[in-house]
């Protein structure tokens, strides 16, 4: 008996397999695993909330090999971590690198060593930047799935099996969000690299201002506010750069920074060490700076 | 190709074959749950809804209803075994399949004493609950339950029964018992019943 409806679940239960063959079992706190994804085959990512101990973790793969790992870096402003597994015998997921809103999709999540767990949903809404509890994070995915108990750190899968997101309930006030495949991808690998996520940075404190039609006219675009540099660090990227108090800030490498948000979406761990043009208005007239961003320690 | 339309036919042939196959099971002291016909009569719940088999009635789908007596429970399983005096209103078919996590499944059953209400979601988990004598194996899915769905079945996309809705977890969570155990319940409740047989086609 076949028909769309059975091949449509077929897919789904194909998806729910294809993805769980890289969905692990994060042991690394008491009584209560979590779930996790590898990206490589030493590389799992988790959240960082589930990780309530460093010393003893263990990870079990889809095969019921229990393999241990130690915490290779953490994020708690994305709720993002990275586990090394001492050996490398995980295999990592395929991404999927866009998720449209109403599409299928399934939460998975590996709580137990029974198997995976799956719900079903569907694109409620992305969104983001948005502040959480201990930082912030670029976008966010959100969907009408299930968190069930232990989902943390488990993948948002498509009806192809690829992977679009990392789950997370550990924003709190129960609310579950995931954290798009792209942006977690780019968090996991600071995160191995470097042990924590780098953040850009300037040096400057300023205050968001209105533009005034004729500053509009001067740099020959419409933008409504920009960001006026209140004081500059001694020995800061700004000071180098030749940014003064009272400059007021209109684009940083080419994004318009209307207000803190924008700048901060600016400032990212990518654009440490860069130098990029930052367009001011001084004096009521446009010039280009050159700044070379720092590292936020 | 016309996904939504071919969703419709399939659909509509669905629920054509599991709306007669399903029933009330009512008892008059303990309110109502769902059961499924089997044929010649025997009609398959929880034993939680059979209780005793004190005053069970049993309400086809053309309203008309039935004394119904206990022939076999087993409240380890939470299965139970029913018969009614008619004949000649179907079966369901038990599915043969493994179970696949992620596979789409349908809920049918009376929550809240509504009638025949559809709910729909995933297989979520094959795995075990602890009973009185040992683990015992269910299903879960993340289809919306409510009390009256208990005995009602739990319907991968062919129409197959895969489980018996037995528990439901906090509304987006239910326990149903899976087709192997129906299988292996019904084998030994029918050796103790001479010359009773479910309709062919259902094991």
């Amino acid at each position: 008996m076949s028909n769309v409806l059975v091949e449509l679940s077929n897919s789904m239960a194909a998806a729910a397999e294809k993805a769980g063959a890289s969905t692990v079992l994060v042991n690394a706190r008491r009584r209560m695993p979590a779930s996790g994804v590898a990206f490589a085959p030493d590389l799992v990512l988790t959240a960082d909330h589930v990780i309530e101990q460093e010393e003893g973790i263990t990870v079990l793969l889809p095969d019921g090999k229990e393999v241990s790992a130690k915490l290779a870096g953490r994020d708690p402003g994305s709720d993002l971590a990275v586990l090394r597994l001492d050996k490398p015998a995980a295999q990592p997921a395929e991404t999927a690198s866009q998720a449209r809103i109403g599409a299928l999709v399934l939460a998975l999540g590996r709580p137990s060593p029974e198997g995976i767990e799956v719900s079903l949903g569907v694109v409620s809404a992305t969104g983001g930047p948005v502040r959480t509890p201990q930082g912030s994070i670029d976008r966010f995915i959100r969907t009408d799935t299930t968190p069930f108990p232990g989902f943390s750190g488990g993948p948002l899968v498509d009806a192809e099996g690829r992977v679009v997101g990392v789950n997370t309930s550990g924003f709190g006030r129960g609310i579950a969000l995931t954290l798009p495949a792209d942006y977690a991808w780019k968090v996991a690998d600071q995160l191995a690299k470097h042990g924590s996520v780098q953040r850009g940075y300037l040096g400057i404190r300023s205050q968001g201002v209105d533009l005034p039609a004729a500053s509009q006219k001067a740099l020959g675009r419409d933008q409504a506010t920009g960001l006026l540099v209140i004081s500059v660090e001694k020995d800061s990227p700004a000071e180098a750069g030749g940014l003064i108090v009272g400059d007021l800030l209109i684009t940083v490498d080419g994004g318009q920074v209307t207000d803190h948000d924008a700048l901060f979406a600016r400032l990212s761990g990518e654009a440490v060490g860069k130098s990029v043009a930052v367009e001011i208005l001084r004096g009521g007239q446009p010039q280009k700076l050159t700044v070379k961003i720092g590292a936020r320690s | 190709m016309n996904v939504p339309a071919l969703m419709d036919t399939a659909l509509d042939d669905l629920l054509g074959r599991i709306r007669p196959v399903l029933a009330v099971v009512m008892d008059r002291r303990r309110g109502a749950g769902a059961g499924i016909l089997l044929g010649n009569g025997l009609v398959l719940t929880n034993a939680h809804v059979a209780g005793r088999g004190r005053s069970l009635q049993v309400v086809l789908e053309d309203g008309e209803t039935h004394p119904a007596k206990l022939a076999a429970s087993d409240p380890e399983v939470d299965l139970a075994l029913l018969e009614i005096p008619v004949n000649g209103h179907g079966a369901a078919v038990l599915s043969e399949g493994t179970p696949r996590p992620g596979e789409l499944v349908f809920a049918f059953g009376h929550p809240w004493g509504q009638r025949n209400v559809l709910t729909g979601g995933v297989l979520s988990a094959v795995t075990t609950l602890r009973g009185r004598h040992g683990e015992i194996p269910v299903l879960r899915a993340d289809v919306q339950l409510a009390p009256g769905n208990s005995g009602g079945p739990l319907l991968n996309m062919a129409g197959e029964v895969i489980g018996l809705n037995a528990m439901i977890f906090g509304g987006d969570q239910s326990v149903a018992i899976p087709a192997s155990l129906l299988r292996g319940f019904l084998e030994k409740a029918l050796k103790k019943m001479p010359g009773r047989q479910v309709a062919e086609g259902v094991l």
